[in-house]
C-alpha cells in the first residue's frame, strides 16, 4: 500500500565543497510505505545528500521538508527527533558492548534518573526485536554476533528511537547473498508497518529487487526518478554512467595450456590458531580463470595469504610453474611470476601516503632500471608511472599525486597497473571489484579477461556470485576451509549458493 | 548459531576445568612457598620451600600446556618469586624477620602507599575510558600535593588545602584537555609537557614561598580515623591486629576505599558511564546518537585531574605532612601502570595499587633484615610495578585491552 503524500521532501539541495559541487539542486521525495532507491556511482553525491538529510552536513541551498513542514537539521540529534534513522555503511556499533547497550545509548532507561536500568533496557530491546522477528539476544556482545545481525541491531537502534524514515547506506556491501535476501524481507515487513526506506546502492540487481521507485544521481545531479515497473538494468546503468555499459562480459573460449599454479593438500592456521584451510588442492592453468566462490570467512583470505607467502603454511605444497615456493618469502614468490591484487586495496594494495609513481614501483624498486648500486632513480619511476597510468586509464592524478587522493575505482586501477603490468604468469585477484561502481567494474573485468587471453593463469576469489559466474572458466566452491565442489562455467547461482553454505553434502555430526 | 557456540563453550569448559583446578593449586602452592619461610611458620630448612615451589611451578606448567596460560603463568611466577623470597628470608635471623614481617604494620603501610596510587589510577580511568591518554597524572598529582600543602598553610585548615589542591589539579587537567581535545595535539607529548610544567611550577612556587626552610612543621593535616573499638573485638590478639592494621588509618585512605564502589557504579551502572565508555570506544557512533564527544571528554579529563590531585593532597598533608620538590617521584606513572595492569577497571586498578603498595611497604622495611650487609637489593622491589605492567601489556597473563579509541583525537565532521 503506497500513500501518495510524501513523508519527506528534499527541494533544490545544493552542497558545495572546495572545488566540487557534490549536490547540484537535487530534488528527492519519499512516500509513506515505499522503498525509494538512490542509485549512483561512487562520488555521484549519494552520501552527501544523505548526510545533509541526517544533519551531518548543512546544505548551501535548498530545504528539507518532513511531512510537509520545512525543518532545519543541525545535528544527527535533530534528524533523530524528526523520526529519521540511518544505518551507516560502516556500522556505528561498539563491539565490546552488548546489543542492548548499543541500542539504548544516549536514551537510556534509568532507575530514578541515576542508575541505568539494564532490566528495562534488555526487556524493551527483546520486545522490539521480537516484534520484527529479528531473533537477537539483547545481552550478546556485538562483536560476537554475525554481520547480518549487527545490521539488524543498527536497524533496531533507529526503530528504538521511533524512526519512521530509515536510510540504509550501501546495506548489502557487507552481507552474504543469503543475508541480503533476509534484509530485503525485513524491509518488506518495515514498509508494511508504514515505515519509509531510502536505499542507497550502486548495485543494479538489488534496486530492481527491492525498490518501488528509483532516483538516479550522476555527478551531483538528479538524472531521473523512475518506477521499478518498466525499469531495466541496462537503462539504469546508462543513466548512472551516462553511456552504454557492458553488463555481461564478452569472452572467447579459453585456450588452456599447462598448469602454472598448483596447490596440493594445503593446511593453514588463522590468527586465532584454528585451522582455516584444511587440505585444499587445485591447480590453475595457463589461459583460464578459476573462480573461488564462498561466503566470507571460509578460509579464502588465509589461502591467498599462504600462496603469496604472507602466512605460514602448516603443511602442503604450493607450486608456481615448476618450482616449489612453499614457505618462501613474499618478494621471492612475486619474483617467480606471481601477481597479487589484494582484497583490501587501501590496506595492502597501496601505501596511501605514497605517490602513484612510488606505489607503482613497490615490487621492483630494488632492481634495475628503477635503482642501481643502492640508488633509486625517481625520474625513472615517474616515467614508467606516466606510461602505466595512461595505459590503465587512471584519472584524478598524475605520477606525483598521493594515492589517498584518488577515488576507489582509480586506486584499484593503479593496483591492476602494477600487478598486471609486471607481466606475471599467475595472477591472484581477491575481490577485485569490491566497492567499485559499474564503470570501474567493467574495466577491471575486461583487464582480467585480457590477462587470461594473454596466457596467464588467473585465480579469482570473490564473494559476488555474479562476478564469479561471468568471468570464470571453472568454479571451485570453498566451505569451512575445504573445496566442496567444482563446476564448469554454466553452473546456476542457486546451486553455488547451497554449496557455499554447507548444503548438498553430508554434515558430519 | 548461538546454540552451537554455547555447545562449543560447554565443551571447552569441561575440557578446561581440570587444568584450571591444577593451575589454581599451583597458585596456592606458590603463595605457601613464601609464607612457609615467614612468621608465624618460620621454616628454616632450605628443601621444604624449594620442594613446595617446584611443585607449584610444575602445576603451573602443566596448566599452561593444557591451554590455561593465564592461571598457569600466575602459578609459575608466584612459585618462583616464592622460592626466591623464601631463600632470601632464610638468610636473615628469625628475630630480624619477625621485626620486618609485623603483618598489621605491613597492612597499614600497604594501604597508605596504595592510596595515592588508587586516587590517581581511578582518575586515569575516567580520562582513558573516554579516549584520552593521561600521562600527565604525575604532574596533576604533584600540583595537587603542592597546592594542598599551600592551601592548608594559607587557609589554616586541611579542608581548604584539600579544596585548593583538587582545584589546581582540575585546572591543570583542563589545560591537558584543551590541547588534546580541542587542538588535537598528541596526547603523549602534551601529557609529558604537563608533567614538566607541573614540576617547574611547583618547584618555583615552593622555592619562592618556602625557600630553604621547607613547609612549616605545623601544617594542618588531614586527620586519622581512630577506630579504638576494633581493639576490643575478641579474641584479644585479633582485636589488636585489627586495630593496628586498619584502626588508625588516615581519613583519605578511607575516602579512597569509598571512591572504589562509587567509581565502579558510575562507570558501569549509569548512563553517564555508558556514555563515557562509548566515547572512548567509538566516538563517531556516540556522536551520531547525539552525545557530545568533546564535552564528555572535557568532563572526564578534568575529573581525572581532580582525582589525581586528591592523591597528591594525601601525599603532602595526609601522609608525610610536608611538601618537597618532586615529592610524587613517579607515583603518577605507577598509578598509570596500576590502571593498565588492572584492565582499566576500578577494582582491578585497586588490586594492582595494593600489590605495588605492598612492594613499597616491604622495600621500605627490608633493609632491617640484614643490617650488616649492604642492603641495596630491596630497591629492586620498586621496579615490580613496571615488570608486572610489562607482563600485563605483553599479554602473558591475560592481555589488558585498552579502550578502542584511546589516544586518537576526534574530528567532528
Amino acid at each position: 500500500m503506497v500513500d501518495e503524500a510524501p513523508v519527506l521532501e528534499l527541494r533544490g539541495i545544493t552542497k558545495r565543497f572546495p572545488g566540487v559541487v557534490a549536490n547540484d539542486s537535487v530534488d528527492f521525495d519519499l512516500r509513506r510505505g515505499e522503498v525509494h532507491a538512490l542509485l549512483g556511482e561512487n562520488g555521484a553525491g549519494k552520501s552527501t545528500l544523505m548526510n545533509v538529510l541526517y544533519g551531518l552536513y548543512h546544505p548551501d541551498e535548498g530545504e528539507v521538508l518532513v511531512k510537509g513542514k520545512p525543518i532545519r537539521l543541525h545535528s544527527p540529534k535533530d534528524a533523530i527527533n524528526h523520526g529519521i534513522g540511518m544505518v551507516h555503511q560502516h556500522f556505528m556499533l561498539i563491539p565490546v558492548m552488548t546489543v542492548a547497550e548499543n541500542i539504548v545509548l544516549a536514551t537510556e532507561p534509568t532507575h530514578a534518573g541515576v542508575l541505568l536500568d539494564y532490566g528495562a533496557a534488555n526487556r524493551r530491546v527483546a520486545e522490539l526485536s521480537k516484534s520484527f522477528n529479528f531473533a537477537i539476544d539483547p545481552g550478546a556482545r556485538v562483536e560476537s554476533i554475525t554481520v547480518g545481525q549487527q545490521q539488524r541491531v543498527e536497524i533496531l537502534k533507529a526503530l528504538y528511537r521511533a524512526a519512521d524514515i530509515l536510510i540504509l547506506d550501501e546495506p548489502t556491501a557487507v552481507l552474504t547473498p543469503q543475508e541480503a535476501r533476509e534484509l530485503f524481507e525485513i524491509l518488506k515487513t518495515l514498509t508494511n508497518e508504514g515505515m519509509s526506506v531510502i536505499f542507497i546502492t550502486h548495485k543494479l540487481n538489488e534496486v530492481l529487487e527491492v525498490a518501488d521507485r528509483i532516483t538516479v544521481l550522476r555527478r551531483g545531479k538528479r538524472i531521473d526518478t523512475v518506477d521499478r515497473q518498466g525499469a531495466t538494468e541496462q537503462g539504469l546503468a546508462r543513466m548512472m554512467v551516462g553511456r552504454d555499459v557492458l553488463l555481461r562480459v564478452d569472452k572467447a573460449a579459453p585456450e588452456v595450456a599447462e598448469s602454472l599454479l598448483s596447490v596440493d593438500d594445503l593446511h593453514v592456521v588463522d590468527d586465532r590458531g584454528l585451522e582455516a584451510v584444511r587440505g585444499v588442492s587445485f591447480n590453475v592453468r595457463s589461459g583460464e580463470i578459476v573462480g573461488l566462490a564462498g561466503v566470507d570467512g571460509n578460509g579464502q583470505s588465509e589461502l591467498i595469504d599462504a600462496i603469496t607467502g604472507l602466512r605460514r603454511v602448516s603443511s602442503g605444497l604450493v607450486t608456481i610453474g615448476e618450482r616449489d615456493v612453499t614457505g618462501d618469502n613474499p618478494s621471492s614468490i612475486l619474483d617467480r611470476g606471481l601477481g597479487h591484487i589484494p582484497e583490501d586495496r587501501q590496506l595492502r594494495g597501496l601505501v596511501l601516503e605514497f605517490s602513484l609513481a612510488e606505489n607503482l614501483a613497490l615490487h621492483d624498486f630494488d632492481k634495475p632500471p628503477d635503482s642501481r648500486w643502492g640508488w633509486l632513480f625517481p625520474r625513472q619511476l615517474i616515467r614508467r608511472a606516466r606510461d602505466l597510468l595512461k595505459q590503465y586509464d587512471v584519472r584524478g592524478g598524475g605520477p606525483q599525486t598521493r594515492a589517498a587522493a584518488l577515488s576507489g575505482g582509480n586506486q584499484q586501477k593503479v593496483v591492476l597497473a602494477r600487478e598486471i603490468g609486471r607481466e606475471p604468469s599467475v595472477l591472484i585477484a581477491a575481490q577485485p571489484t569490491r566497492g567499485l561502481d559499474v564503470g570501474a567494474i567493467e574495466f577491471v573485468h575486461r583487464r582480467l579477461i585480457e590477462a587470461r587471453d594473454n596466457g596467464k593463469a588467473v585465480l579469482l576469489v570473490s564473494l559476488e556470485l555474479d562476478e564469479i559466474l561471468s568471468l570464470s572458466d571453472r568454479v571451485l566452491v570453498v566451505y569451512e576451509g575445504q573445496i566442496v565442489a567444482e563446476h564448469g562455467p554454466d553452473v546456476s547461482e542457486e546451486q553455488l549458493g547451497i554449496e557455499m553454505t554447507g548444503g548438498g553434502r553430508e554434515v558430519a555430526a | 548459531m548461538s546454540v552451537r557456540a554455547e555447545q562449543l563453550q560447554r565443551a571447552a569448559w569441561t575440557k578446561a576445568s581440570a587444568p584450571k583446578t591444577i593451575g589454581i593449586c599451583g597458585i596456592a602452592l606458590g603463595i605457601l612457598t613464601l609464607s612457609l619461610a615467614l612468621p608465624p611458620f618460620g621454616v628454616r630448612t632450605v628443601p621444604t620451600p624449594v620442594a613446595v615451589g617446584i611443585l607449584g611451578a610444575a602445576a603451573g606448567i602443566w596448566a599452561i600446556s593444557r591451554r590455561e596460560a593465564r592461571i598457569g603463568w600466575i602459578a609459575v611466577v608466584l612459585s618462583l618469586v616464592g622460592v626466591a623470597g623464601a631463600l632470601l628470608a632464610m638468610r636473615a635471623t628469625s628475630s630480624n624477620l619477625e621485626g620486618v614481617f609485623v603483618w598489621s604494620a605491613l597492612i597499614a603501610a600497604t594501604l597508605r602507599y596504595a592510596t595515592p596510587l588508587t586516587f590517581a589510577a581511578i582518575g586515569g580511568m575516567f580520562s582513558e575510558r573516554s579516549g584520552v591518554v593521561n600521562i600527565g597524572l604525575e604532574g596533576m598529582m604533584l600540583t595537587g600535593a603542592y597546592f594542598g600543602a599551600y592551601g592548608a598553610d594559607k587557609t589554616g585548615s586541611w579542608v581548604g588545602g584539600l579544596f585548593i589542591g583538587v582545584l589546581s589539579g582540575a585546572l591543570l587537567a583542563l589545560v591537558h584537555a584543551i590541547f588534546t581535545i580541542t587542538l588535537r595535539a598528541d596526547q603523549i607529548v602534551i601529557g609529558t609537557a604537563v608533567n614538566f610544567l607541573a614540576l617547574g611550577i611547583t618547584g618555583y612556587l615552593y622555592n619562592e614561598h618556602y625557600g630553604n626552610n621547607g613547609t612549616p612543621n605545623n601544617l594542618p593535616a588531614v586527620p586519622d580515623v581512630n577506630l579504638r573499638f576494633l581493639a576490643h573485638i575478641p579474641p584479644h590478639g585479633f582485636g589488636n591486629f585489627l586495630y593496628n592494621s586498619i584502626g588508625q588509618l588516615n581519613l583519605m585512605v578511607w575516602l579512597s576505599l569509598l571512591l572504589l564502589p562509587i567509581s565502579y557504579v558510575v562507570m558501569f551502572k549509569t548512563p553517564v558511564g555508558l556514555r563515557i565508555r562509548s566515547v572512548g570506544e567509538h566516538p563517531k557512533a556516540a556522536d551520531t546518537l547525539g552525545i557530545s564527544v568533546y564535552r564528555t571528554r572535557y568532563a572526564a579529563v578534568t575529573l581525572s585531574g581532580a582525582l589525581a590531585a586528591l592523591g597528591g593532597v594525601f601525599l603532602s598533608i595526609g601522609f608525610v605532612n610536608s611538601f618537597t620538590e618532586n615529592m610524587t617521584a613517579g607515583r603518577g606513572f605507577i598509578a598509570l601502570a596500576a590502571l593498565i595492569f588492572g584492565g582499566w577497571r576500578p577494582f582491578g586498578a585497586f588490586s594492582a595499587a595494593l600489590l605495588f603498595g605492598f612492594s613499597s611497604a616491604l622495600a621500605q622495611r627490608l633493609p632491617d633484615l640484614s643490617a650488616s650487609e649492604s642492603a641495596a637489593w630491596p630497591v629492586l622491589f620498586q621496579t615490580l610495578p613496571y615488570v608486572l605492567t610489562l607482563i600485563a601489556v605483553a599479554g602473558v597473563i591475560g592481555r589488558s585491552i585498552p579502550p578502542a579509541a584511546i589516544g586518537r583525537p576526534y574530528v567532528k565532521q
